[in-house]
């Protein structure tokens, strides 16, 4: 049979380390740790010793920590798509989704950023210009479209930041909701669907959370863009304004340069965004904090994703609600016959897998034919 | 104006929230005998598996009750006095209301065998019972979020009430269940014994019929059901019929005894049927019909002024004419929101139309909608089973019932449909061909799912004659 939706029951709540039992706890304890000695090793006065992750990279000949830390990303995709591929592998759009998803993760964002600079250049003081990475784009790559960075990198690249962040990504937003990076090209979004997706059904569904969420993606989306713009006027001014600089982009550890890097590309985005997997689901850097789920979130807005519900069909049995990673009420949409459109929804389709009665569908529609679609149970009035 | 609403279900739930939503000031009490808070029905079994926890169920936040002003009562219902107008409760001074709605729902059809109220042997029906398989099948409740405190009433409870808790043979058995029965051969016994499989267990599951859910499936789509059933590792018997229940010597469930002998069971879930639970209403001056439903008018009063019934307790118009219980999700929503507005002074009336419904059977999706399997006059179907490749393996199977030249109904495994779409069609009489050129527009398949294609022969196949059921004289087809 052509399966599509959840191939079997999950024994979710059944399993102490899929719902805040102790080795979850201890999980989250262990990321936690691993994250912030990857981010602040420098400051921990860990170099050199047996806690150094430069010496585990070291160790295994790779050039940085980072290609550690992409080694051990792409390992945990790999190993989080076998078991989610399991489970949900049945239906089509996922094993696509995922597949791709890895596929991005392995070639784009470890295996050209590790072999690249070796074809361009022969002097290793040189190999961080070429260490790029295709698959991520401002404002969630906060650093791509500095002006430092633009002059940088070769011209391609600079040109490939800019019209990827500015122009290709509004655009395919717009035309297929944002998944098309946040499930299907995004590290971080790939990350939480593999190796974070036994965690999904921990996402709080409640409306506090959803206040929280609004307000502080949209903030850190607005620091993000304001941040950018102030790096440019630093570059433009900076050489005559001698204080400006140094709150801009002086290198202190409170210079706006730096705040931004520790605060959310460190704490907010590593320690807390995938180190709280186990405890608080998959997704609390990709819907409280990520600047580029925020902008992209408002093109799609606009655009032409939507989940489909199919009328009086609704159960409200709340499988679409507890394995949305993102939060989204999704039987409150679907149990009062409402097709809609989150900023949020990052289109993993799960609600729809999950659905045991086919209710929702996602869709790439114009707006109007969704609707044409929208009947009611006929209640006559006299 | 006092409202007093009986049952905390679906229907009673839609008809506060409406009420409320145009008249803040009135009094609105709920009683519920089950449950704290409204959650649904539907979803037991994937709280019993694990998929689901008991807070996931319940599709509102738990402060809607204050927020919305919703007095509540847990008790149970054991009587109205119409003239007082007056509702008498278990254990509790009687409630005064101006306004009455009946929405408490039905109750499972007890086992009319010998044995039936042996240990061991219930339902799979109410909060209570999910409590009592999830004691057997797992020693205990799932995690994640409390249970809304379905003991509450415990000590009120009557012997004959639905909602009782049950004991749990697990510790005396040493174990879950060694020989899980389920007998019933519907949606909530498929339900039972796909939770039961998911747990491990190899349950031996009874259908009286010679086919699975011969209402809704004819025997080739029940074969495909049936089929998945065994390759999942259930005993599935069809056509064998129970006769008794047999005690173990020690108040419990030993054995089943059926017309093909005698096995052992330890743990049995009857899933026959429900039946409206209006027991209490006997002797009230609120008319019920021969199957115990509440009587009700266009607008759901009842016999009484100012009082309406909605849900699975009430007799209600159906799709074919007939005045009947619905025993449904939709259609309860559907009443509780009309009778609110009957309350409200709305001149409305409760119009169902035509039949549509979706399950899931084991991991097999199913949509119907309008006239399926019943054998009507004139009645043709058309049925197609889409392989992989010619001779290979099943991937959905489609069948449109006709009446004369006019497609009267849809029933499809495999594939996602909206029914809307089919039910529109069948009010616009279109003709076979028609709708087979048009089928993409109905399609609701996960995106990247090839599309159903259907071959020419296949589709210039002439429609066939039903398999008759002897027992039964043929309807006449439809007329809406």
């Amino acid at each position: 049979m052509e399966l599509q939706g959840q191939n079997g029951l999950l024994a979710t709540f059944r399993e102490p380390w899929r719902t805040r039992g102790g080795v979850a706890y201890a999980v989250a304890g262990a990321l936690i740790g691993f994250y912030t000695l990857l981010y602040f090793r420098d400051h921990l006065g860990v170099a050199g010793g047996a806690l150094d992750p430069e010496a585990w990279a070291a160790a295994l000949g790779l050039r940085s920590r980072w290609l550690l830390y992409g080694a051990l990303y792409s390992l945990a995709m790999i190993g989080g798509a076998a078991y989610y591929l399991r489970r949900h592998g049945n239906a089509r759009y996922n094993r696509w989704r995922i597949g791709v998803n890895v596929g991005v993760q392995v070639v784009l964002a470890f295996t050209l950023p590790l072999v690249m600079p070796y074809f361009f250049t022969g002097d290793p003081g040189q190999f961080w210009k070429y260490e790029y990475y295709f698959s991520y784009f401002w404002p969630l790559d906060w650093y791509k479209l500095h002006p430092g960075s633009l002059q940088n990198v070769p011209v391609v690249f600079a040109i490939y930041s800019i019209v990827g962040a500015l122009v290709a990504a509004p655009l395919l937003a717009y035309f297929y909701g944002k998944r098309w990076y946040c499930s299907w090209v995004c590290g971080c979004g790939g990350l939480a669907n593999t190796f974070g997706d036994p965690w999904r059904h921990l996402t709080s569904t409640s409306t506090r959370s959803w206040r929280f969420e609004k307000r502080a993606v949209h903030t850190i989306m607005f620091l993000a863009i304001a941040s950018t713009l102030l790096l440019f006027l630093d570059h433009l001014v900076g050489d005559r304004n001698a204080t400006f600089h140094r709150l801009i982009d002086g290198g202190q550890w409170w210079s706006m340069k730096s705040l931004y890097g520790y605060v959310v590309g460190a704490i907010l985005a590593g320690v807390i965004g995938t180190g709280l997997y186990p405890l608080l689901g998959p997704r609390v850097w990709c819907r409280n904090f990520c600047p580029m789920a925020a902008l992209l979130g408002l093109f799609q807005k606009l655009g032409r994703f939507r989940i489909t519900v199919k009328p009086d069909m609704c159960i409200s049995c709340g499988n679409c609600t507890t394995y949305c990673e993102m939060g989204i009420d999704v039987r409150s949409y679907a149990q009062s016959n409402e097709s809609f459109t989150r900023a949020a929804c990052v289109g993993c389709g799960m609600c729809a897998h999950v659905c045991p009665r086919g209710v929702l569908k996602l869709e790439n529609a114009p707006k109007l034919q969704a609707d044409k679609k929208r009947t009611g149970l006929p209640v006559v009035n006299l | 104006m006092r409202v007093v609403i009986i049952g905390n279900g679906v229907a009673g739930i839609e008809a506060a929230l409406a009420l409320r939503a145009r008249e803040p000031a009135w009094s609105i009490t709920i009683v519920s005998e089950e449950s704290d808070h409204f959650f649904s029905r539907t979803a037991l079994m994937w709280v019993l598996s694990g998929q689901l926890s008991h807070r996931c169920i319940e599709p509102h936040e738990r402060d809607l009750y204050a927020r919305m002003r919703f007095e509540r009562v847990r008790a149970r219902a054991l009587g109205v006095d119409a003239a007082l107008r007056q509702i008498r409760l278990a254990g509790r001074p009687p409630l005064d209301f101006d306004q009455l709605l009946i929405a408490c729902g039905s109750r499972p059809r007890p086992g009319p065998w010998p044995g039936a109220e042996l240990d061991g042997v219930g339902a799979f029906v109410s909060l209570q019972d999910l409590e009592w398989l999830e004691a057997e099948l797992h020693g205990g409740p799932s995690r994640g979020g409390r249970p809304p405190n379905p003991d509450a009433h415990v000590a009120l409870a009557p012997a004959d009430s639905p909602y009782r808790p049950r004991t749990s043979l697990r510790a005396r058995r040493g174990g879950p269940p060694r020989h899980p029965v389920v007998i019933g051969g519907g949606l909530i016994g498929i339900e039972a014994v796909e939770v039961m499989l998911a747990a491990g267990l190899r349950p031996r599951f009874y259908v009286r019929e010679d086919s699975f859910w011969p209402v809704a499936l004819d025997a080739r789509e029940a074969a495909v059901v049936t089929e998945a059933l065994r390759a999942h590792g259930a005993d599935v018997r069809l056509g064998e019929h129970v006769e008794a229940l047999v005690d173990d010597g020690q108040g419990a469930v030993g054995a089943v005894r059926s017309d093909a002998g005698e096995e052992p069971c330890d743990l049995c879930v009857v899933a026959i049927g429900v039946e409206p639970n209006t027991g209490w209403l006997v002797g009230s001056g609120v008319s019920l019909d021969a199957r115990g439903g509440v009587v009700t008018s266009e607008r759901l009063e009842t016999s009484v002024e100012g009082i309406y019934a909605a849900g699975d307790c009430a007799a209600v118009r159906w799709f074919d004419g007939t005045t009947r219980p619905e025993p449904l999700w939709y259609t309860a929503r559907a009443q509780g929101r009309v009778a609110a507005r009957a309350m409200l002074g709305d001149s409305v009336r409760y119009d169902r139309g035509p039949w549509f419904n979706s399950a899931k059977l084991m991991d097999l999706e199913y949509t119907t909608a309008g006239l399926v399997n019943q054998h009507m006059e004139g009645e043709h179907n058309w049925f197609f089973e889409e392989r992989r490749e010619a001779g290979g393996a099943l991937r959905s199977t489609l069948r449109v019932v006709l009446a004369g030249e006019r497609v009267v109904g849809f029933n499809a495994l495999g594939r996602r449909w909206n029914h809307a779409v089919w039910v529109r069609w069948i009010e616009e009489r279109r003709p076979l061909g028609w709708v087979l050129d048009h089928l993409a527009e109905a399609a609701f398949d996960t995106e990247l799912v090839p599309p159903l294609v259907i071959p020419r022969e296949a589709r210039e196949r002439a429609p066939e004659r039903p398999a008759t059921r002897s027992n039964e004289a043929p309807v006449a087809a439809p007329r809406y």
